[in-house]
């Protein structure tokens, strides 16, 4: 049981994954904390999330007003003072137009949104994730308008050299090519981290029973709340 | 100075508005009867047919006349669930059209006092040119609202015809939750109130949107109604949602109504008549986008995301707590008086008063007619006796109305929420509701062919075709809501099909004990004296027993046994996909409804009550007949690696196989079961026969006589070939 | 034949509601700017071949109307000059 874990979740208006993020945290019997985006300080807390969803409507760039928020100072600053913040889809889009990712999530070259179920292979072992091995295959949804993953010239080999890229479109065997890419991601990529804020485009938190089609979330919120696996049920 | 014909009222309305009145309206006041008494709002032309339809069971909470039908899902929840149109607006503007149609019929729902939960979208397009381009941005608007609204999409149904190249329809399935013993509604407003409006500043959009654009055949003038087009803010439309449901959830209001058609007139002028009070609306204190918009634009503004909260006094402060906590613009607009009139003032002056039961009551509608649409056989009737042929298999899965709809459905979201078990992969959605509560199954049907010549046919199948759907899952329904499409109601023969339809779906609602708790009417898709088939939306909502494991919809295993439940006496291509390619489109033939009706008992007996009879998989005969249906169980499967070999009498031809009679089902069966199912006619009374079994090979071989093979591999291209892409 | 560059402005017609200006306005008037209003629009460049300016700009005014703005909901601009 790890009922003293207690896990921000951050609210900007038009957040629109934040009550699964808070279900799935509650389901894993860790204490999800609502977090306004008017705040201009955090309470005491053990992790952060920034949740999927459409905050400000994406409108003008998907998670470019909400970087501006009041509470991406605080956010900010505790990253760098070392608590693990993680950015889902739309939080990923607002943890790079804010600076604590690299690169940039732009519109899929379809121009269209695209939600289907996605194999994603853990690219490289994260301090982040324990006991969620490289090579491991999730299945996950995905559900996006602006999820290609593209970085400035010449900073792709770095970002796999320092092992930054933690997750990768792949196929059901983990094997990477075009055709397991949903959006022209640069190298394939779904999810990449820096130092302890890491940003996915996937939805661990819909995928969190049989029933919804997989179980994969679970195991992988539960390894980012060090639970490995003794979640509680 | 401002006619009725202006506000698009016929003449004979016009002195039925001055005989009750006792007096001549002012211009304003003429303006909201324009409003009122369209077609759209008033629901002149229908109001009597609908009247015919069931209302009545034993899950209703609340029937028609609401935003939203309610009935029970379980002793905890209640499902508040509603179709509405937006045909002329995504015609017009397809993108804006279908996502306001997406914001409207949300609303529809919050304004219940629940919490959506689902939305399906019902769509039919044309077959020219222009019909890829619009299809295209319809489904870019539906998911762009619910994307970011955050509701998923998770069923739908999609068919092409013709007579919809310039009136394609775009309807829309909302489905929403809320507590059992909650009431909200636009009935409970009491006098001393504060009428509150609440969300988007009204701007100079959609102006006339409910009297012209929705009420009116399409002609050249419609061209200048462009600029009138609403934009819909989905990012707003959360807000005011999140916002509402607060209020209500605290008993903060004693009543809701959003803003539809006919804006600030409509919701005021409802609110007053179900609450059986008066309303004083001041025009001056609405907050307005534009500069100088008089009291006639603010009043006949259709501009988005705009609710209207009648507010006990005390309550207040608590309430503009919770707008501004989450940053819903609103205004106090009026209050609730004793009485039975709409006023509209600005400041101290009165600008026009009304009696809400002239201008809500009043409208004359149109007589019920006997005179309704009866097919006189006369048409060209399917053909009779035809061999099977292999390129009918593929012509028929490749057909636009049987492709596969993924290029479509992926680009809405249809898993946030954490309660799609199922989704629109499947042909019933199954979802999730809590822990240990039932779940709720949720189909839709819009078959048009089938009511092309015999509506009244064609309404019952429709019907049941609905109820086959969610049968499957075992699952028990609790109400229909109904989308009736159709021509000029001014026009006989429209009108005559119309009514066909409706008296069609109350015959099958009736007999099947399920109560239609609303719909939506949506008349003048008519185009220079073209009108489209008479169509009908249905939608279901269904209680399924266990939702965390839905019966599958494809077999599991090599060797297991395939059966028809209620397999047609005289098999009927009428209306059929296969009778449309062989141009012997014929007429629906008129069902069995009685072994339908039958056939939904046992198998909602055998599945809810979890009896173990070997049934593996289940899945509704529809569109493209029994072929589609057992070839969609094959190739829908990962990986494609079972077949089926079906044996059929040496006399079985493609009217077995291909016709689309509704109330016929592929069992899945373990062979061990045989005994049970070879039995089941005498011991139940319903009728199976035996066609064959699941094999190890990926391919589909029907034996009749002489034998045709067709390779998964080839129905899986013709059934995914480009789909609707390849049309683009 | 000479090339000439067409420049689009492509925005919302007055009175058509901007959810993303308004959206974005918002944000704007939080970080302390005042910001009264905000439109958000589109830029468009297209190089044509012409015979003429004027050429260029007639056929600029057709792809405005037929193409790149959506003539219920959109006004543009379009300017020429000559491209090299």
């Amino acid at each position: 049981m790890n009922n003293d874990l207690s896990v921000g979740i951050v609210v900007f208006p038009g957040s629109n994954c934040d009550h699964d993020t808070i279900a799935a945290i509650s389901s894993l019997g860790a204490k999800p904390v609502v977090l306004d985006y008017r705040l201009h300080s955090l309470p005491v807390l053990d992790r952060v999330i920034l949740p999927g969803g459409f905050s400000y409507g994406d409108y003008l760039r998907s998670g470019a007003l909400a970087a501006a928020a009041p509470i991406m100072d605080a956010v900010e600053q505790a990253a760098a003072d070392g608590l693990p913040v993680l950015g889902i889809c739309n939080g990923f889009q607002i943890l790079c137009e804010r600076g604590l990712l690299p690169g940039t999530l732009l519109p899929n070259p379809s121009g269209e949104f695209i939600c289907q179920w996605q194999a994603v292979r853990v690219a490289s072992e994260s301090p982040l994730f324990t006991g969620l091995d490289q090579g491991r295959v999730l299945r996950l949804p995905i559900a996006h308008h602006e999820g290609s993953y593209r970085v400035a010239q010449g900073q792709l080999a770095e970002l796999f050299e320092r092992g930054q890229i933690f997750l990768q479109y792949s196929d059901a065997e983990g094997q990477l090519h075009g055709l397991t890419n949903p959006n022209g991601s640069v190298a394939n990529i779904a999810g990449v981290q820096n130092r302890n804020v890491v940003g996915l485009m996937p939805h661990p938190e819909r995928a969190m029973a049989a029933y919804l089609g997989s179980r994969d979330g679970w195991d992988l919120l539960a390894s980012w709340l060090g639970m490995g696996e003794n979640a509680v049920c | 100075m401002l006619t009725y014909q202006d506000v698009g009222l016929s003449a004979r309305e016009d002195q039925e508005i001055v005989r009750l009145l006792g007096r001549r309206p002012n211009e304003l006041e003429l303006g909201l009867f324009g409003a009122l008494w369209s077609e759209h709002c008033s629901y002149k032309s229908s109001k009597n047919l609908l009247a015919q339809l069931p209302h009545q069971g034993q899950f209703v909470v609340q029937g028609p006349g609401g935003n939203a039908g309610v009935v029970q899902l379980s002793a905890d929840w209640d499902i508040a669930f509603k179709i509405e149109s937006h045909n002329h607006p995504s015609f017009v503007e397809p993108l804006q059209g279908a996502a306001t149609g997406v914001g409207g019929i949300l609303r529809d729902i919050v304004a219940m006092g629940a919490r959506p939960i689902a939305i399906a979208d019902i769509l039919k397009f044309g077959t020219d040119e222009k019909a890829p381009g619009l299809l295209h941005r319809v489904v870019e608007g539906i998911g762009a609202y619910g994307n970011a609204i955050g509701i998923p999409n998770v069923t739908g149904s999609l068919g092409f015809s013709a007579v919809y190249d310039a009136n394609p329809l775009v309807n829309v399935l909302a489905v929403g939750m809320r507590r059992h013993g909650l009431h909200v509604g636009a009935d409970g407003a009491r006098p001393e109130s504060v009428l509150i409006l609440i969300g988007q500043g009204t701007g100079r959009d959609g102006i006339h949107g409910a009297s012209l654009l929705a009420s009116q055949d399409f002609g050249a003038e419609t061209e200048e109604m462009r600029p009138t087009v609403q934009v819909g803010d989905p990012f707003m439309g959360k807000l005011l949602m999140e916002a509402t449901l607060a209020i209500v959830d605290q008993g903060l209001a004693d009543a809701v109504q959003d803003l539809g058609a006919a804006g600030l007139t409509s919701s005021t002028a409802e609110l007053a008549y179900a609450s059986s009070v008066g309303v004083v609306v001041d025009v001056s204190k609405v907050i307005c986008r534009e500069q100088n918009m008089n009291p006639y634009e603010i009043m006949l503004s259709e501009t988005q995301e705009r609710m209207l909260l009648s507010v006990p006094k005390k309550n207040l402060a608590a309430v503009l707590e919770i707008l501004t906590w989450y940053e819903v613009p609103y205004a106090e607009i009026g209050r609730v008086v004793a009485g039975d009139f709409l006023r509209v003032v600005a400041e101290s002056q009165v600008l026009a008063e009304l009696p809400t039961s002239v201008l809500v009551g009043g409208c004359p509608r149109l007589p019920v007619t006997h005179d309704v649409w009866i097919w006189d056989g006369d048409q060209p009737a399917a053909l009779e006796k035809t061999r099977l042929e292999l390129t009918w298999g593929y012509q028929v899965i490749g057909h636009p109305d049987c492709r596969d709809r993924s290029s479509v459905y992926q680009r809405y979201d249809s898993m946030i929420g954490l309660r799609t078990v199922w989704g629109p992969e499947h042909d019933v959605a199954v979802m999730h509701i809590e822990k240990g509560s039932p779940g709720l199954c949720v189909a839709v049907t819009a078959p048009a062919r089938w009511a092309a010549l015999d509506s009244y046919a064609g309404g019952i199948g429709a019907v049941a075709a609905a109820l086959s759907l969610v049968a499957t899952q075992g699952a028990v329904p609790l109400g229909i809501t109904d989308g009736i499409n159709a021509g000029n109601p001014e026009n006989s023969e429209p009108h005559r099909k119309m009514a066909a339809l409706i008296q069609g779906i109350g015959k099958a609602a009736e007999i099947f004990e399920v109560p239609v708790t609303g719909g939506n009417v949506s008349l003048h898709n008519e185009t220079e004296g073209q009108a489209i088939w008479p169509t009908a939306a249905i939608g279901v909502v269904a209680r399924h027993p266990n939702p965390e494991q839905p019966i599958a919809d494809a077999p599991p295993y090599a060797g297991t046994r395939i059966l028809v439940l209620n397999p047609p006496g005289k098999p009927d291509l009428g209306g059929s996909v296969l009778a449309e390619i062989l141009g012997h489109p014929g007429s629906y033939p008129v069902l069995d409804v009685g072994a339908i009706q039958h056939s939904l008992h046992f198998l909602a007996e055998i599945i809810s009550q979890a009896k173990n009879v070997g049934l593996l998989a289940c899945r509704a005969v529809g569109i493209g007949g029994l072929f589609v249906a057992v070839a969609k169980s094959l190739i829908t499967k990962t990986p494609m690696a079972l077949g089926a070999h079906l044996v059929l009498a040496e006399d079985a031809d493609a009217r077995f196989v291909f016709n689309e009679m509704a109330g016929q089902w592929v069992l899945f069966v373990e062979p061990d079961f045989k005994p049970f199912w070879d039995q089941v006619f005498e011991t139940h009374g319903v009728s199976v026969i035996d066609i064959g079994l699941v094999t190890d090979s990926p391919e589909l071989m029907i034996t009749a006589g002489r034998a045709i093979t067709w390779p998964l591999i080839d129905l899986w291209r013709a059934y995914r070939k480009g789909g609707v892409r390849d049309v683009r | 034949m000479t090339q000439f560059r067409l420049t689009f402005l492509v925005g919302l017609k007055e009175g058509i509601l901007d959810p993303a200006g308004q959206a974005t306005r918002n944000v704007l008037q939080n970080m302390g700017y005042q910001a009264d209003d905000v439109r958000i629009g589109k830029w468009i460049q297209v190089v044509v071949s012409a015979k003429t300016e004027d050429q260029a700009l007639t056929i600029g005014q057709e792809i405005g109307q037929r193409l790149l703005s959506n003539p219920v909901m959109e006004y543009f601009e379009v300017t020429v000059q000559a491209y090299e």
